[in-house]
């Protein structure tokens, strides 16, 4: 995908830009608090409708306005197709509201998702080797959510009903079983879904991340592995296998559920496990291999969304390239090879070949290579 | 307003207080009515062995306005959702179950939204009054009418598959 032109009004510190980019390499450089990280952002919520900042939609509005809209044309890289796209974001007085527009169209959420994929990259991702599974699971939505919309509709009505247990089994006195069997069968339905396709998507990933990784580090190190630790074990990769599985762990926690009042089972509390040479990389690994595998797993997501789609989604890597070492922003960016379009901030300036460089200062940009 | 004549400000007012004051809910189905029981529970022609199950009376007129369905109605008042604090004794389900048993229809057609509340609320009606030997059924999901194949998303399109019916 290569966006072609991004207009913004009313977003964080932008009160109004409309800017061309480069189909290539775009490099954005300033001082803090210019407005680098907001671009990026709101790129992301142009394609995924969701900020990789914050899950409060309401803070991308411009302080003293009540609407921001980010509004973009894309282009297909190999059909040239094209597509005009539309996020709104409307404080209203006591929610916010998100709307969507495909080419002119109004569209609803699941209709949007996947129309112009984006990888982002930004620094709180370099602990998703060390840091708490919510980012391991956020990896696997953010690509899953992209790749397919009945995955995406899975994962929204699983929420929703994990949502709505919750509060069953926190509120409800005495407990309604029928109601909570209800909500237990959604939850199995659609987080069967989930488990499903985590694990079919985190056997490619690995593919790809050891090959990158190998590519970055060397024979030495020893293979890395990706391994998909679902909360629920199954053992027939079937609807009816991770279904009958979550029944039965329903069943086994079910008294500690209702005494706990908390729904203590499912792919909400999935996982993923690295490791290197066999050991466990976040108990044994150093920084630096650490750091390594989590550029293997970028790399590897950028490839999964490209083999799926057939077009290299939009990287964008907010102040991730400073804060690797110059032979690692080289290897990196070697290994994205065949990206299309890319976005990335700096405060200084970065060494990257072939690149459009722009300044931002207080929300405007000026072209100055 | 300010610059209208007293006398049509209290006419306005005096409309919206008759209102108030006629308007009721059917005893029966809980639509909103004049006359209770309402117009449709009353109206012998409708078929008594069908009951379609709504979240809201609006959702009645909508129905009616296709003049496709010729059963009764019953209105919850809302939509199960425990996060926002309603439960099934928030609506009327208990009217609904006593309603089963006493009129004995052949089936319950649950006409609720198709979106998660929708659905976990047809699931729950579904399971308290299957037990008792009744049919019911869902209203099905498909596409809109005049929409464009290429423009509908896939979660839809794909509901619409598995409601396929032959031709
Ligand atoms: N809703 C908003 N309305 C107006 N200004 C905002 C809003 N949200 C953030 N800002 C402003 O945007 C600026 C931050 O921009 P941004 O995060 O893009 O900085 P940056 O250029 O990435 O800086 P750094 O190098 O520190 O990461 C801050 O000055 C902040 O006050
Ligand atoms: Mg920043
Ligand atoms: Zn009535």
């Amino acid at each position: 995908m290569i966006l072609e032109r991004l207009i913004l009004s009313e977003v964080r510190n932008y009160e109004s830009l409309d800017w061309m980019p480069s189909a290539r390499l775009n490099v954005i450089v300033g001082a803090n608090a210019q407005g680098k990280s907001n671009l990026l952002e709101a790129i992301a919520l142009l394609g995924t409708g969701k900020s990789f900042r914050t899950s409060a939609s309401g803070e991308v509005v411009r302080q003293s306005a009540a609407v921001a809209t980010i509004f973009g044309e894309a282009r297909q890289t190999a059909s040239s197709a094209r597509v005009r796209l539309g996020c709104r974001i409307t404080l209203g007085s006591r929610s916010v509201r998100k709307t969507y527009t495909v080419n002119g169209h109004a569209a609803r959420y699941a209709g949007y998702l996947g129309r112009m994929r984006v990888v982002s990259f930004v620094p709180g991702h370099l602990q998703l080797v060390t840091g708490p599974p919510s980012l391991r699971r956020a990896l696997l939505n953010a690509a899953l959510a992209q790749d397919s919309a009945p995955y995406y509709a899975a994962l929204a009505a699983y929420e929703r009903a994990l949502t709505q247990k919750g509060a069953l089994l926190r509120d409800a006195a005495p407990l309604d079983e029928a109601l909570l069997a209800v909500y237990n069968e959604r939850l199995v339905e659609t987080g069967g879904r989930l488990m499903l396709a985590r694990r079919a998507f985190t056997v490619e990933l690995e593919e790809r991340a050891r090959t990158a990784y190998r590519s970055f580090a060397g024979a030495s190190d020893g293979w890395l592995g990706l391994a998909y630790v679902p909360n629920i074990a199954f053992e027939l990769p079937t609807d009816a296998g991770v279904q009958s599985a979550f029944r039965a762990q329903l069943q086994l926690l079910g008294a500690a559920e209702r005494s706990r009042r908390a729904a203590l089972c499912g792919p909400h509390r999935d996982d993923l496990r690295f490791t290197l040479g066999g050991e466990a990389l976040a108990a044994y690994g150093s920084q630096g291999q650490q750091r390594t595998a989590v550029l293997a797993v970028k790399v590897a997501e950028f490839g999964f969304l490209e083999a799926r789609s057939g077009d290299a989604p939009i990287l964008l890597l907010d102040d991730v390239l400073s804060e690797l070492d110059s032979e690692r922003r080289l290897a990196f960016l070697q290994a994205l090879g065949g990206y299309g379009q890319a976005f990335i901030s700096s405060t200084g300036p970065l060494e990257v070949p072939d690149a459009a460089v722009y300044r931002v200062r207080a929300a405007t940009l000026d072209q100055v290579a | 307003m300010l610059n209208r004549p007293r006398a049509e400000a209290q006419s306005l007012a005096d409309a919206i207080i008759a209102v108030k004051d006629r308007v009721r809910l059917c005893s029966r189905c809980f639509s909103l009515t004049e006359e209770d029981p309402c117009l449709i529970c009353t109206d012998v022609r409708r078929d008594a062995t069908v009951l379609c199950v709504v979240a809201e009376a609006k959702d009645i007129y909508a129905l009616e306005r296709t003049s496709a369905f010729r059963g009764r109605y019953h209105v919850l008042g809302g939509l199960i959702s425990p996060m926002d604090g309603i439960g099934p004794a928030q609506l009327r389900v208990k009217e609904l179950i006593d309603r089963v048993a006493r009129e004995g229809p052949r089936e319950v057609l649950i006409a609720t939204n198709p979106n998660a509340e929708g659905e976990a609320t047809a699931l729950y009606l579904s399971r308290l009054i299957s037990p008792s030997g009744v049919s019911v059924t869902r209203l099905a999901y498909g596409l809109p009418i005049g929409g464009d194949l290429d423009y509908a998303d896939e979660v839809t399109l794909a509901k619409a598959l598995e409601g396929r019916r032959a031709l």
